[in-house]
């Protein structure tokens, strides 16, 4: 525990601690560009020059160890005359366009020279020209205003782990390029664009459309995964332009992915945002009151075992709840969140979370995946198990088709054959193991019988005790731990989905009420009648027979469980488009009308009444250790091999799916996967 | 013997005379008046009238659409809306400027980094209607066309003190 | 019937005639009086005035009037109609039919009465009616304010008006308008009786309401005065019998202290018609000279508040008068130079 001096303020620091981040806890900011806390060190663009006592140069912060006795000045005549040296050198060929620059206004480089800089150029000759370089549909380059920190280089190696991006050139011929001039590679690009301290590096959909200052910032949360990415949503007027990551140590660092980040303008496309009944076969506009009392006719008189209710993946827990009470008043018990038909077992909370946390996984050791791709699955967990392997000591296998975790990842089997086995040599010897049952295992016919195998997996191999609980299931949906928390299954008696389409096949189910559920084969519905109620024009509302705008998740004030168990607090940015309304209040208007009137009249009301009946909605943001009990339903396993449940990363859901951006990537991303033929190139 | 002078003072009727007098010497003054339509005090370089949007000698826009002048406009009157132009440049999709708003104080002249949006020497630009007063990006920039001389002989003036 | 028209027709002819040769200039100059105003206004105050229509703007008063004829006649609701539009008529017929004892030169005048200075005095007098009548008749509350005041105004410096005009009688011994301006061959009226030819002044620009005394229209307080409801040409009628009275009150002033049409020294370079036209220039530019004054003053003074009004008319004026009125007298007994007496 070294003991410093900075600028006469006494500072114990933790070991190995640099000299710029005792400055930080001393309380004293020290300027710089290429030093990022989770990054490498990288110690090249010198901003961070301080003066240390006894020493002949001034030293760079950012690299320097802090030792006992040191006497740091950060405000000393020679440390400014540094800094304003190196502010001037950097500024040599940068090309001041910030009027056209989208960095402007949030822009380190401005920043700082405003408060470190020189107020005039002295320097008369041309500057340095750079071509821009083509990183792929997502990320914009303007390579003149680059003064090479290498953030973006640190961050694509380092934290995405792909190769793609590198410093060509030394001195002032230096550009960052990717190999081959390829685009990048990776499901974490988009925070690149952040690392960014200057203009060289900003988000293509987004160019030019906003300043900073213009935006209203609302701090929310991402449902296009599971994960449950902490987002500032930046939203002007009735719009959303862009999604930023949000810090949260435990869920996502500062990081986000694509998906999440560029994904916005699919809330743009393809909306809902007045009523539609289907007349003659056409779905026609209609005022909320003729769709409601059509849905209040069509139900008049209908045995509750005859009506269906499915709630799809991007549902809040609000509007489950409301659709849940809406169902057990109509007499229903034919409920099902686990649109994919997965396996997941509700009556044990420890059976279908990711117990381990994704904090927790700095601690594993040896990690199995069973059925799952977690860097398409969840990109943002795929980062954090690459940092606990950059770490050291983590093994990583697989069951399941070959895969590119950015890792190297120890092949078991394709298939589950040798299940128990195979997995038990491997976590052997690990004092922290991992399991983690991925919906491509889950979502089989024998799905029971793998989840059961992985309970006895990790029984067997000690990865549950006290403090540690290695058992995870990692989900795709937002709305899926949510649903299940809510008890959103099949009731006594009631048909899970599989249930409800055979069903509405062969004309016992007469009612369906689609909550967002886009996911299920339309074609199965049949005769029944179908009402849908969700965000965009996707599946659900092409086969629906009345259609209900419901807003989006930057539209509403909802909660989300993310596969953690972690509840968290979605937050409304804008107002739904047109006459689309809060999924919630179009079930409680609903209710009315159906003469069912739920007993809840405002969010407040609905909230403190999940709270009472589910207590795990009580405590926002919080993982507490759920009770390890029997789950699953032991059987024989197919060795058929598994299937990925993410094919397209870009694609997964209903406002993924209306995104351009995210068709853009796919087709890139599908372009660059074909095999290259002997003329190519 | 004050109050004999007061009374003497009044009544003399000296203030009324002097007064008389006054009004008498202004009579054959040199009137002030301009007769304006006709003719036209003259205007500092720096009058703050009709705003234009400048063009660059070859035709192109100058606005980039930085929206410095929208961020600083006190009475909000400047609504940019921008998106990449199909050679990749920023320019503006919408540059509208409600005049009825505008308090013309010029710091979107001042803002500008381009010297785009300036505040010409035109001030008769009066309208029947209100609506005539939303001036969009087309009618700002054929205002600059209009007034482009004047505008660059008065940047030109006034470079010298900036 | 020869006969019925040499002894009727033909005098009534003459008469038709010498009327309207003074009525017709005289509705011309008083239009043109609007004019001079505002010109004189802006020459004090350093503008140009009207100088669009016509050469220097020379036909804006007929622009003026022709406009004012051919707007809307407004009649107010709870106005009484009959009162409403006698009003005007009346003030306009009062300013007009003075003109009759007016002498222009030694014998041009149309009603050479020996009491021409009391007919003078009484239709002035009647002047007030016209101003009561239209705000009493407008039944509405500025037209009113403006109507007592105008009539409390007029009556308080008519009083003194009087004792100035006698004193000038005093000085004559006539009330006949032409023996007064043959009574002053020798000298003005206005050298000997000065501090009555200023008091006669000032209470002329009273009588016609005009400034400093134009509280009676005070637009601050009472828009336009007695005639707020007023428009078209009934508000016309009001606007030219005005500034008519004020050509009357400058001819009288002209005949009761500044010699009438007699020219200064006696200058009489001409005789027969020329000696005629020379008299009458004299009495004309007197006229325009006592008019300018008046435009003078409204360009100098502000205007007088009603209090500080009738503390001058009561306090100050009259007693000045009835003073000066004694003291001209007791000279005039004194040194025995009252007119008959010797």
């Amino acid at each position: 525990m070294p003991k410093l001096t900075i600028n006469g303020i006494a500072v114990e620091v933790p070991n190995g601690a640099t000299v710029l981040q005792a400055c930080q806890l001393a309380g004293v900011e020290v300027p710089h560009f290429c030093f990022h806390e989770r990054l490498a060190i990288a110690g090249n663009c010198r901003m961070c020059l301080v003066e240390q006592e006894k020493a002949p140069k001034p030293i760079a912060a950012c690299a320097m160890p802090a030792a006992d006795n040191m006497v740091i000045l950060t405000e000393s005549e020679r440390a400014r005359k540094a800094r304003k040296g190196v502010m001037e050198f950097l500024l040599i060929n940068h090309p001041l366009d910030c009027p056209i620059c989208d960095q402007g206004g949030e822009c380190d480089l401005q920043d700082q020279a405003m408060a470190y800089g020189f107020d005039r150029g002295r320097y008369l000759e041309n500057k340095r020209a750079v071509k821009d370089k083509d990183f792929g549909p997502l990320v914009e380059t303007s390579m003149n205003r680059c003064i090479h920190c290498t953030r973006c280089v640190r961050f694509i190696g380092d934290v995405a782990g792909v190769a793609d991006l590198g410093g060509i050139g030394r001195g002032e011929n230096m550009e960052i390029d990717t190999f081959v001039g390829k685009a990048l590679e990776s499901e974490l690009s988009g925070n690149i664009i952040d690392l960014c301290p200057v203009g060289a590096l900003t988000s293509k959909p987004y160019a030019f459309a906003a300043r900073p200052w213009e935006l209203r910032k609302t701090e929310s949360v991402d449902v296009l995964d599971a994960v449950g990415s902490n987002i500032r949503i930046d939203s002007r007027g009735p719009a959303v332009l862009r999604i930023l990551p949000r810090l949260h140590e435990d869920v996502n660092e500062e990081w986000i992915s694509d998906k999440t980040r560029f994904a916005v303008d699919g809330l743009a496309k393809r909306r809902l945002d007045k009523p539609y009944l289907r007349r003659a076969g056409k779905l026609v506009e209609a005022s909320w009151q003729d769709a409601f009392n059509l849905i209040a006719t069509r139900l008049n008189g209908v045995a509750g075992s005859k009506i269906a209710a499915i709630a799809g993946d991007l549902a809040d827990a609000e509007a489950m709840m409301a659709l849940k009470d809406l169902m057990a008043a109509l007499g229903s018990s034919n409920i099902d969140c686990r649109q994919d038909g997965a396996a997941l077992d509700p009556s044990n909370r420890a059976g279908y979370l990711f117990n381990t946390t994704i904090a927790g996984i700095e601690q594993a050791d040896a990690c199995v995946l069973i059925g799952t791709n977690p860097r398409v699955e969840a990109a943002i967990m795929n980062a954090r198990l690459r940092k606990r392997w950059l770490q050291g000591g983590f093994r990583v296998a697989a069951f399941g088709p070959k895969l590119d975790l950015t890792f190297p990842v120890t092949s078991l089997g394709a298939g589950p054959e040798g299940f128990a086995d195979r997995a038990r040599e491997f976590l052997k010897d690990a004092k922290n193991p991992m399991i983690v049952v991925g919906q491509g295992a889950l979502r089989r016919k024998d799905g029971a019988a793998i989840l059961a195998a992985a309970r006895d997996l990790a029984d067997g191999v000690g990865a549950v005790r006290e403090g540690w609980n290695g058992f995870n299931v990692l989900h795709l949906a937002a709305a899926r731990v949510g649903g299940l928390d809510l008890g959103f299954v099949p009731g006594s008696g009631g048909r899970d989905v599989a249930g409800i389409l055979a069903g509405a096949e062969k004309g016992e189910i007469d009612f369906v009420y689609l909550l967002g559920a886009d996911e299920i084969d339309m074609n199965h519905l049949g005769r029944a009648f179908v009402v849908y109620q969700g965000s965009h024009g996707d599946a659900g509302a092409a086969r629906a027979d009345v259609v209900l705008p419901g807003a989006a998740y930057t539209e509403k004030d909802a909660t989300y469980v993310n596969t953690e168990g972690r509840v968290q607090l979605a937050r409304r940015a804008v107002f739904p488009p047109g006459e689309a309304r809060e999924d919630w209040s179009i079930l409680r208007a609903l209710s009315g009308v159906v003469g069912k009137i739920l007993p809840y009249d405002s969010l407040a009301a609905l909230r403190a009444q999940m709270a009472k009946t589910y207590p795990t909605f009580l405590g926002v943001d919080h993982v507490p250790q759920a009770a390890w009990g029997p789950f699953g339903k032991s059987g024989a396993l197919d060795p058929a091999p598994f299937v990925y449940p993410v094919a397209d990363f870009y694609r997964t859901d209903m406002i993924s799916r209306a995104s351009p951006t995210m068709a853009e990537c796919a087709a890139v991303k599908s372009a660059s996967s074909q095999p290259k033929t002997g003329t190519h190139g | 013997m004050a109050t004999m002078d007061r009374n003497a003072y009044s009544l003399l009727l000296a203030e009324i005379t002097s007064g008389l007098w006054l009004t008498l010497k202004y009579m054959f003054k040199q009137p002030v008046t301009v007769n304006y339509p006709y003719e036209k005090g003259p205007l500092s370089p720096r009058f703050r009238g009709e705003h234009a949007l400048r063009r660059y000698a070859n035709g192109e826009e100058r606005c980039i659409a930085c929206k410095l002048c929208e961020a600083v406009c006190p009475a909000l009157a400047i609504t940019i809306e921008a998106e990449p132009r199909d050679d990749g440049s920023r320019r503006t999709t919408r540059y509208d400027i409600d005049m009825t708003k505008c308090i013309y104080c010029g710091f979107c002249q001042e803002a500008c980094p381009v010297d785009a949006i300036v505040e010409g020497p035109n001030f008769e630009f009066a309208a029947e209607t209100r609506e005539e007063l939303f001036y969009n990006k087309e009618k700002l920039l054929s205002n600059g066309d209009r007034w482009e001389a004047e505008i660059a002989n008065n940047i030109a003036l006034d470079a010298p003190y900036r | 019937m020869a006969d019925f028209l040499r002894n009727f027709g033909l005098p009534t002819v003459i008469l038709v005639a010498e009327i309207l040769a003074i009525i017709v200039p005289l509705l011309l100059a008083v239009a043109y009086l609007t004019f001079a105003e505002r010109k004189v206004l802006a020459a004090a105050q350093l503008r140009k005035g009207p100088n669009v229509v016509g050469p220097f703007g020379l036909f804006q008063p007929l622009a003026d009037g022709l406009k004012l004829l051919m707007k809307e006649t407004v009649i107010p609701t709870g106005a009484n109609r009959g009162v409403f539009i006698a009003a005007p008529i009346l003030t306009f017929v009062l300013s007009l039919i003075a003109w009759a004892v007016i002498p222009f030169d030694d014998g041009m005048v149309i009603a050479n009465i020996n009491v021409g200075i009391l007919y003078l005095f009484a239709i002035s007098s009647l002047g007030v009616y016209g101003i009561i009548m239209a705000g009493w008749s407008s039944n509405s509350k500025y037209a009113f304010l403006g109507a007592l005041r105008a009539a409390a105004q007029m009556v308080s410096y008519e009083v003194s008006m009087g004792f100035v005009m006698v004193s000038v009688l005093l000085c004559v011994g006539s009330l006949n308008l032409s023996a007064i301006v043959e009574a002053q061959r020798t000298v003005w009226f206005a050298l000997p009786l000065l501090p009555m030819f200023i008091v006669f002044f000032i209470s002329t620009l009273a009588e016609t309401n005009r400034s400093p005394f134009d509280l009676v229209e005070g637009e601050s307080e009472l828009v336009a005065g007695f005639f707020v409801e007023y428009s078209s040409m009934t508000f016309a009628l009001f606007y030219l019998g005005e500034y008519a009275n004020m050509i009357l009150m400058s001819a009288m002033t002209t005949v009761l202290f500044l010699g009438g049409w007699l020219a200064p020294f006696g200058w009489m370079p001409f005789t027969g018609a020329l000696g005629h036209v020379w008299s009458m220039f004299w009495f004309f530019a007197k006229i325009a000279f006592v008019l300018f004054c008046f435009l003078w003053v409204r360009a100098t003074m502000p205007r007088f508040r009603y209090d500080q009004l009738m503390r001058l008319g009561w306090k100050v004026f009259l007693p000045l008068s009835l003073f000066w009125l004694v003291a001209t007298a007791g000279f005039l007994v004194t040194f025995g130079l009252l007119p008959g007496q010797g």
